[in-house]
C-alpha cells in the first residue's frame, strides 16, 4: 500500500520522486567516505608520530613514551622528563603510568600492534620480548661495565644467556614489619627462626589478643612470595626453584624439599604463627591491620614503606621496624624472597632507540637514580644507590640483597605461576595436604606444559 | 511493499540510483559492524585455532587448543562454576527484582524512597563495588562478621571469602546487590502497563492476590522477564570483573570462571612468560557458544510460551 505516510522519499504532495537528485547522492557518498576514512582516523589516533618520527631527523624531535606501572614515583617522572628534555631539546619523554590491571593488556596491545613503547616496564614477559626481537639486549647497546652495576640477582632475571633484556628498576625483598611497641607489651623478642615465630605469635595473641603476623593472600599471589623462599631455605639453594619453574634438570615439585617446605608452611599455619584465614585478607588491609595496631607482624616486600609513608599515622611511620624472614633453624641463612618485579626495557626495533637508552643511562646517572629511589622510599637495583638509601627499613632490606640472601619468588615458566599460586592457597586454607599440593603442582604444570 | 511499487514505476536508471542511494545510507552501520563486530570475531575464532603468545607470529594448530580444553580441569571447574553462577544469579536476579516491583508498584508511602534507595548500588561501578564487599567479607574485622559478633551471632562468623564453600554465594549475593535495583526499575516499568482493567475484572471474578499475581501479572510481564532473563544469562556466561577484583577466582580456583580463566591466560601470569593467546580465544568461542545457544533456547521457549498463551 503506499500512502503519503509510508512514502518517506516522497514530496510534500505525498508522490514518490522519480529518481533521486544529484544532493541525496553527494550525500550518501559523502556518509560512505566518512564511514571508510573512520578506521583510518581512529588509527591516526593512537601513537601520534612516534612510529615515525626517526630519532630527532629532519628537526623534528624523537619521541621517548615511557609505560610503566610504577605509581611509587609518579610525583618524580614529569620532572625527570622535564629534566631531561632541558638538556636534550631534540628528544620528547612521553610517560604513562598506567593503572597496575590494566598495564599488560595496554602493553600487550601496542606490542601486538607492533608499536611498542620505547622503554616500558617489561612485566614477566622480558626474556621472551628479548628473544622476540621487541626488547633490546640492554648488555649489548650499553655494555657489560653498564649492567654489572647492577645487583646480579636483579639482572639474572631478565637475562638469558649472555643477553639482558631488562634492568631492574625497584628491587625487592621481603620481611616482617612489625610494631616494636606491640612487642614491648608481650615482651617478646624479634624471632630467628620459623620456630620462634610461632612462639612469639603464641605469646603476642595470649599477652595482648591482638592478631599476630598477618600473611595476605588474596588474590593468591602472594602464596608464593610466602613458600617459594621456604623451598630455597629447605634446599639452602636458591637453583631448586629456578630449576622447579622452568623444569630444568627434572625437577619435580614433588622433591622432597618442596615437600619439607609445604609440611613447613603447613606446620606454621596450624600452629597459629599467622592470623586466621590468609585467603580472606587482600594486601591493603593486611598493611592497614598492623598500622592501625590490629596486628602485630605484616609478611610483605619492600614497596611497603612507601605505603606506609603515604598512608600510616606519622607515629607509627617513626616507630614500626622490619625484621628478616626467618630462618630455617639456628644460625642457618635467612633466604627472603627477592628479584626486581619492576624494570624497565628498551624497544628494539623503535627508530628512536637511541634517544631511549640515552634516557636510560639519565635516569640511572648514580646521584639521580639513588635520589629518585630515595624520594619514594623505593629499594633501588644498583649497588651505588644501594649504599645511599636513607629509609632505615629500605636500607635494612637492601642489606639482605647485598649479603646474598636473595632468593626466587616470581615465576616465569609455562604454567608454574597458576599451579603453585592455586594449589599454595588450598595449602593455606587447610584444604589440602603437602604432598598432595606438591602432586597437584607438578600435575597441572605437566598439563600447561602440552598446551 | 511501497518501495516495491514506488521502484517499479521507475526508469532502470533511477531505479539503480535509487538502489545506491538506499546501499549508502546503510553502508556506514554495515562497515562499523564489519570493522567492529564481524572482523573481530572472525578473527577471534581465527586465533583460537592457532598457538599466538600476542607477539610472534600465530601458528595454525587446527582443533588442538578445543582438544587441550577438553583435557584440561581448570576448564571444566570454571565451566561449571560459570553455569552455576548464571543459573543462580538468573533466577535469583529475576524472581526478586519481579517481587520487589510489584511490592513498590502498589503505591504505599514511601515506595519512591524505597525504590531509589534500591537503584544506589546500580550507580556504583562494578570495581567499586567489589572493593566495598571485599572489606565488608573481611575475615577478621569485616563489617559482617563483627555484626554478627554483635547480635551474638558468633556461630555464624565466617571466612566468608577464604573458604571455598562460601566463597560463590558470596559473590552471588554481592552481584544480586548490585543489579536488583535495575531489574526491578525494568519489571516496574512493564507493570505500569499491564491494564489495571484486566484486575478489576479479575477482583470482580472473586480473583485474589495471588491469583491476579499467577494469572495476570507474571503473563503479562512474560516479554519483560524474556528480556531480564536473558541479560542475566549473557551477564551471568560473562561475569568477570566482581570475581576478577573480590578473589582473582581463589582460593585455589574456588571462584574461578571461564571470565577469569581466559583473561589470566591472555594477560594474567597464568601461562608463565609467554602468553597463550590462542588458548584463551579458545576459550572466548565457547563463552560465545554457550551465550548464543542459550539465548536462542530461551526465546524459543518464551516464543512457545507467547504462542501457547
Amino acid at each position: 500500500m503506499v500512502t503519503p505516510a509510508a512514502d518517506t522519499t516522497g514530496t510534500r504532495t505525498g508522490r514518490p520522486r522519480a529518481g533521486v537528485t544529484r544532493r541525496d547522492l553527494l550525500r550518501g557518498g559523502l556518509l560512505g567516505a566518512a564511514a571508510l576514512a573512520a578506521p583510518g582516523l581512529l588509527g591516526a589516533c593512537d601513537s601520534g608520530d612516534s612510529g615515525s618520527s626517526g630519532g630527532g631527523s629532519g628537526g623534528k624531535a624523537a619521541k621517548v613514551r615511557l609505560w610503566t606501572w610504577y605509581t611509587e614515583q609518579e610525583k618524580q617522572w614529569p620532572q625527570l622528563a622535564k629534566e631531561f628534555q632541558d638538556s636534550h631539546p631534540n628528544i620528547v619523554i612521553e610517560t604513562r603510568v598506567i593503572d597496575y590491571d590494566a598495564y599488560l593488556p595496554a602493553l600487550q596491545a601496542a606490542v601486538s600492534g607492533g608499536d611498542p613503547p620505547e622503554i616500558f616496564a617489561p612485566h614477566v614477559l622480558a626474556i621472551e620480548y628479548g628473544k622476540a626481537g621487541i626488547a633490546a639486549d640492554i648488555k649489548a647497546e650499553l655494555g657489560a661495565d653498564f649492567v654489572s652495576n647492577f645487583f646480579t640477582s636483579t639482572n639474572d632475571e631478565f637475562s638469558d644467556g649472555d643477553k639482558q633484556y631488562a634492568l631492574g628498576w625497584m628491587a625487592q625483598t621481603f620481611g616482617i614489619f612489625y610494631d616494636p611497641a606491640i612487642f614491648a607489651r608481650a615482651k617478646v623478642d624479634v624471632p630467628e627462626t620459623w620456630d620462634d615465630l610461632v612462639e612469639v605469635s603464641n605469646k603476642i595473641k595470649s599477652s595482648t589478643g591482638l592478631l599476630p603476623c598477618v600473611l595476605s593472600n588474596n588474590p593468591g599471589s602472594n602464596g608464593p612470595d610466602f613458600i617459594l623462599p621456604l623451598i630455597t631455605q629447605a634446599a639452602n639453594d636458591p637453583q631448586l626453584v629456578l630449576d622447579l619453574d622452568f623444569g630444568r634438570n627434572n625437577a619435580s615439585w614433588k622433591h622432597p624439599k618442596v615437600i619439607e617446605a609445604l609440611t613447613k608452611a603447613d606446620q606454621l599455619i596450624k600452629q597459629g604463627a599467622f592470623a586466621p584465614n590468609p585467603n580472606g585478607i587482600p594486601d591493603e588491609q593486611a598493611s592497614q591491620l598492623l598500622y592501625t595496631g590490629k596486628a602485630a607482624m605484616f609478611y610483605s616486600g619492600s614497596w611497603v614503606p612507601q605505603g606506609f609513608a603515604g598512608s600510616a599515622p606519622k607515629a607509627f611511620v617513626q616507630r614500626y621496624k622490619v625484621m628478616q624472614t626467618p630462618a630455617w633453624s639456628a644460625g642457618a641463612r635467612h633466604w627472603c624472597a627477592n628479584q626486581a618485579g619492576a624494570a624497565l626495557a628498551v624497544s628494539a626495533k623503535s627508530k628512536n632507540k637511541a634517544a631511549a637508552l640515552e634516557y636510560i643511562k639519565f635516569l640511572y646517572e648514580p646521584a639521580r637514580y639513588a635520589k629518585v629511589m630515595n624520594e619514594s622510599n623505593s629499594m633501588p637495583s644498583t649497588h651505588a644507590a644501594g649504599e645511599q638509601v636513607t629509609d632505615p627499613a629500605v636500607k635494612l632490606m637492601t642489606s639482605w640483597l647485598l649479603d646474598g640472601n636473595g632468593a626466587p619468588h616470581i615465576l616465569f615458566g609455562k604454567g608454574s605461576a597458576g599451579a603453585a599460586t592455586n594449589a599454595f592457597a588450598a595449602l593455606i586454607g587447610g584444604k589440602s595436604a603437602p604432598e598432595k599440593t606438591a602432586a597437584a603442582i607438578q600435575a597441572e604444570v605437566e598439563k600447561a606444559r602440552t598446551r | 511493499m511501497s518501495g516495491v511499487i514506488g521502484t517499479a514505476r521507475l526508469r532502470p536508471t533511477a531505479r539503480v540510483r535509487r538502489w545506491a542511494v538506499g546501499y549508502l545510507f546503510v553502508l556506514p552501520v554495515v562497515l562499523f559492524f564489519a570493522v567492529f563486530v564481524a572482523f573481530p570475531f572472525l578473527r577471534s575464532f581465527y586465533l583460537s585455532l592457532t598457538e599466538w603468545s600476542g607477539f610472534t607470529s600465530p601458528r595454525f594448530v587446527g582443533l588442538r587448543n578445543f582438544e587441550s580444553l577438553a583435557d584440561d580441569p581448570v576448564f571444566w571447574k570454571a565451566l561449571r562454576t560459570t553455569i552455576i553462577y548464571t543459573a543462580v544469579t538468573t533466577v535469583l536476579q529475576t524472581v526478586l527484582p519481579m517481587l520487589l516491583a510489584v511490592f513498590v508498584n502498589v503505591g504505599w508511602r514511601g515506595a519512591v524512597v524505597f525504590r531509589t534507595l534500591l537503584f544506589i548500588p546500580v550507580i556504583i561501578s562494578f570495581v567499586v563495588t567489589a572493593l566495598l564487599w571485599q572489606l565488608i567479607y573481611d575475615p577478621n574485622f569485616g563489617t559482617l562478621n563483627q555484626l554478627l559478633r554483635a547480635v551474638g551471632l558468633d556461630a555464624l562468623v565466617h571466612p566468608w571469602l577464604a573458604d571455598p564453600a562460601t566463597v560463590i554465594p558470596a559473590i552471588m549475593l554481592v552481584s544480586l546487590w548490585q543489579s536488583l535495583g535495575f531489574f526491578m526499575l525494568i519489571f516496574l516499568a512493564g507493570l505500569q502497563g499491564i491494564d489495571q482493567n484486566l484486575y478489576e475484572a479479575a477482583r470482580i471474578d472473586g480473583a485474589g492476590a495471588r491469583q491476579e499475581f499467577l494469572r495476570i501479572t507474571v503473563p503479562m510481564l512474560r516479554t519483560v522477564t524474556a528480556v531480564v532473563v536473558l541479560l542475566n544469562l549473557i551477564n551471568g556466561f560473562n561475569t568477570f570483573d566482581i570475581i576478577y577484583v573480590m578473589t582473582g577466582g581463589g582460593p585455589n580456583r574456588a571462584s574461578e570462571v571461564l571470565g577469569t580463566y581466559l583473561y589470566k591466560l591472555a594477560f594474567g601470569t597464568e601461562s608463565g612468560a609467554t602468553p597463550s593467546f590462542g588458548y584463551a580465544t579458545a576459550i572466548s568461542m565457547v563463552v560465545f557458544a554457550l551465550c548464543v545457544v542459550t539465548a536462542v533456547v530461551q526465546l524459543r521457549i518464551s516464543r512457545r510460551a507467547r504462542d501457547v498463551g
